[in-house]
């Protein structure tokens, strides 16, 4: 009979990190702790979602802000396919600027469908996304280390 | 339904207006309160209501004044490198 994931320790807490980072609270709901999973999810949600509304989905950008992108991606694997999408945006953008300058037009009228983003809305909304994104990074850590004290606690028990 | 779907999404891709006025570092205030909720959420034995409420709202507090300390001392230093430092460094002085 194959062995319960529970019992192998490497594999439960891969298993434990994966579900914190995919939906944030997730680990924690998986180690039955689900008002502190529900806290962490409403409030790490909530706060990405606020960054996005007042930066725009501009914020999450792989191509100038990588840093900023390195933290915001610990809130869940969904923002690689929003900084692919805004990546795009921008490489075609530049591509049709590069096309209208052939031709002698200035750049702006084609960067304007990059989701550029600048002053203090940007700040603000990549200083949010961004903590967002450590706050989980820090409640995935947590919710290993607590899978780990458990398993050791249960295998000394 | 799909009207209003659409135009909630199209908020998310347009950056609102927030000039650089003092007032804009009010919105400090939402991060300190998550950073101190979800760091209690994972400091806490167990989550009940009031101590919690309690707990996350002194770390609240704790954060906002170690950053109003922070901000005055900052705008001393400001304060005297650029208006006390450049008459005291001025050789017309003496």
């Amino acid at each position: 009979m194959g062995q319960s994931w529970k019992e192998n320790h490497a594999l439960y807490l891969i298993v434990v990190g994966a579900a914190a980072w995919l939906v944030p609270g997730a680990g924690h709901y998986l180690l039955d702790e689900k008002r502190r999973a529900a806290v962490i999810l409403v409030a790490v949600v909530l706060t990405f979602l606020v960054g996005l509304y007042v930066g725009s989905i501009g914020v999450i950008d792989p191509v100038n802000a990588k840093p900023w992108y390195a933290a915001q991606v610990m809130n869940s694997p969904a923002v690689f396919f929003l900084g692919g999408h805004v990546a795009n945006a921008y490489h075609a953008a530049q591509d049709e600027a590069g096309r209208q300058a052939r031709f002698g037009r200035g750049a702006g009228q084609a960067m304007r469908q990059a989701y550029l983003v600048f002053g203090r809305a940007s700040e603000i909304g990549q200083i949010y996304t961004s903590v967002a994104g450590l706050l989980n990074l820090l409640c995935i850590v947590n919710a290993i280390y607590v899978a780990h004290q458990r398993f050791v606690g249960g295998a000394h028990a | 339904m799909t009207t209003f779907l659409t135009s909630l999404l199209a908020t998310f891709t347009t950056p609102m207006r927030i000039d650089t006025a003092p007032a804009s570092m009010l919105w400090l205030l939402p991060l300190v309160a998550t950073i101190s909720v979800v760091y209690k959420a994972t400091k806490v034995n167990r989550i009940a209501l009031r101590p919690f409420a309690k707990e996350t709202a002194a770390l609240f507090g704790s954060i906002i004044v170690f950053i109003a300390v922070a901000a005055l001392i900052l705008y001393g230093i400001a304060w005297v490198v650029t208006g006390q430092l450049p008459g005291l460094l001025d050789p017309s002085a003496f």
